[in-house]
């Protein structure tokens, strides 16, 4: 499967939090909770992200961990791909 | 065995049967060789089953009738397993695979395939007599087929015209349902009933030419009926009563509204029988529609659960969809895919639409939809969607991915599966 890049998965991010009329940050240390990016805005983005690759994420591979920056968000997602 | 047999049913036999292009009477339609009874008729087109219909009105035979495709080979061996020879009916021609199992024939009894949406398609036995929901005396119409033969909603439709005087028949063949309000209008026909895929796909298709149709009755059934397409045909045909109908092979037709609302009137509910009319009983247990109605198929007399899943609101029933399928569990809120699909239907760009959970993390399922936009309203993105739904719906029940098709997808018993 065709993996995506950080930025392309950052603008995937980004159209989801504009998609619920909000702004993506630039800054990767941003906190989820202050800008408003929810599990359903998370979901979301994974759906996007399968869409576009033309595969289902493998959410079992790397196990659960926190996620409250948007830099965490990248690196997970970045993660299942090459999981 | 003999199943009770309406002596009524060739009263409409002089009625007007348009069908391949041809005008007759169901007296003229061309007749079937001498059929075996029990008979499985399989058929390619309109004229050949209304034929397998009159010779069971007249011969009383043991029949079911579906098209050829509905039946594929395993269901044609199960047929001839339970003593159905199956007949395949072209013209003045036809093929006989004799039953592989012997037995005595149940005078009159007419066999239907179920729609096969909960599974693979079951047999529910009926009689002419049982299938003629509509006895009272109608004024003179022209009335559109166009179902699959042998579908509920098809004997519906054949049995009014087979069974009343002065009301006529214009046979829609699969090839013919993109211009069937061309073919309507022509021979003067004053009402269709169809499922509201069906209606949809011809507004999206033709607007104009639907409203040259001299319609007096509109009807709607087979699917679950929201209040946009209603409205809509309002606005198209407003000099047209329109009616939906809840109705199934188990348990016949059973709900029939005419005020041109969604839903049926929550008093409707739990009424108490009344002998002196056919009126089913309906109830709800667990979010399920029973119904105990005077027009069950054979063996289902008593509650029936239907399967399907209803929501009140105000003080409506609606039903939303199938139970096994409607509930959309978003990280344990639920939504009903029906209703969603109410709100996607009800913006004035969108034409169709298709509801379904998608597989997700975090959350365990995501709402997602296709939808089809009507090409006169310009253009219009998932992002305009996701607006109109989150300002009508829970955070949980607005669809976050939606996909743009390019047509209306509908199968051969004018359905859709929303």
């Amino acid at each position: 499967m065709a993996e995506l890049t950080r930025e392309q998965i950052r603008d995937l991010m980004g159209a989801v939090m504009k998609a619920q009329g909000k702004t993506l940050p630039a800054d990767d240390s941003a906190d989820l909770r202050e800008i408003g990016f929810r599990s359903l805005d998370f979901s979301e983005l994974a759906l996007r992200v399968e869409d576009e690759i033309g595969d289902e994420l493998n959410f079992d591979a790397p196990g659960l961990r926190q996620i409250a920056k948007v830099g965490d968000v990248l690196d997970f997602i970045e993660q299942l791909q090459s999981a | 065995m003999t199943a009770r047999r309406r002596t009524t049913a060739l009263i409409g036999d002089d009625n007007t049967v348009v069908v391949g292009g041809r005008t007759v009477t169901w007296r003229t339609l061309h007749k079937l060789p001498q059929l075996p009874s029990p008979a499985a008729v399989l058929v390619d087109n309109g004229a050949d089953a209304l034929a397998a219909v009159r010779h069971h009105a007249v011969h009383g035979t043991e029949l079911l009738v579906a098209t050829t495709s509905r039946v594929d080979l395993s269901m044609r061996e199960e047929l001839g397993e339970s003593g159905f020879a199956v007949v395949i009916a072209q013209g003045d021609e036809q093929s006989v695979t004799p039953a592989k199992l012997k037995r005595v024939e149940e005078s009159g009894r007419v066999w239907l395939l179920t729609s096969g949406s909960t599974g693979r398609p079951t047999r529910i036995g009926h009689t002419l007599e049982s299938l003629t929901t509509v006895t009272s005396q109608q004024q003179p119409r022209t009335w559109l087929l166009p179902y699959s033969p042998g579908t509920y909603a098809w004997w519906q439709v054949v049995t009014i015209s087979l069974t009343q005087a002065d009301q006529g028949l214009v046979v829609i063949e699969p090839s013919e349902l993109e211009t069937w309000p061309l073919i309507a209008a022509e021979h003067g026909v004053t009402a269709a009933s169809g499922t509201p895929t069906f209606w949809r796909q011809t507004i999206y298709r033709d607007t104009e030419a639907l409203a040259k149709v001299p319609l007096e009755q509109i009807t709607l059934g087979g699917e679950p009926v929201d209040q946009t397409i209603l409205d809509r045909l309002r606005e198209i045909l407003p000099q047209a009563r329109i009616s939906w109908i809840y109705a199934s092979s188990e348990v016949g037709a059973s709900i029939v509204v005419h005020d041109g609302k969604a839903g049926f009137p929550r008093a409707w509910l739990d009424r108490d029988p009344d002998p002196d009319s056919e009126r089913p009983i309906l109830s709800v247990d667990k979010d399920e529609l029973i119904i105990t109605s005077p027009h069950h198929g054979a063996g289902l007399d008593g509650p029936v659960r239907t399967g399907d899943r209803v929501e009140f609101v105000d003080d409506r029933v609606l039903i939303t969809g199938r139970l096994d399928s409607d509930e959309i569990n978003v990280g344990g809120s639920k939504v009903s895919a029906g209703l969603v699909r109410n709100v996607l239907m009800g913006h004035p760009a969108v034409a169709w639409a298709r509801v379904f959970p998608r597989k997700a993390p975090l959350v365990g399922r995501m709402v997602a939809a296709e939808v089809v936009t009507s090409p006169d309203l310009g253009p219009i993105t998932d992002a305009d969607l996701v607006q109109w739904c989150s300002n009508r719906l829970p955070d949980y029940g607005v669809p976050r991915r939606i996909k743009f098709l390019d047509q209306i997808p509908q199968k051969e018993t004018l359905k859709s599966d929303v």
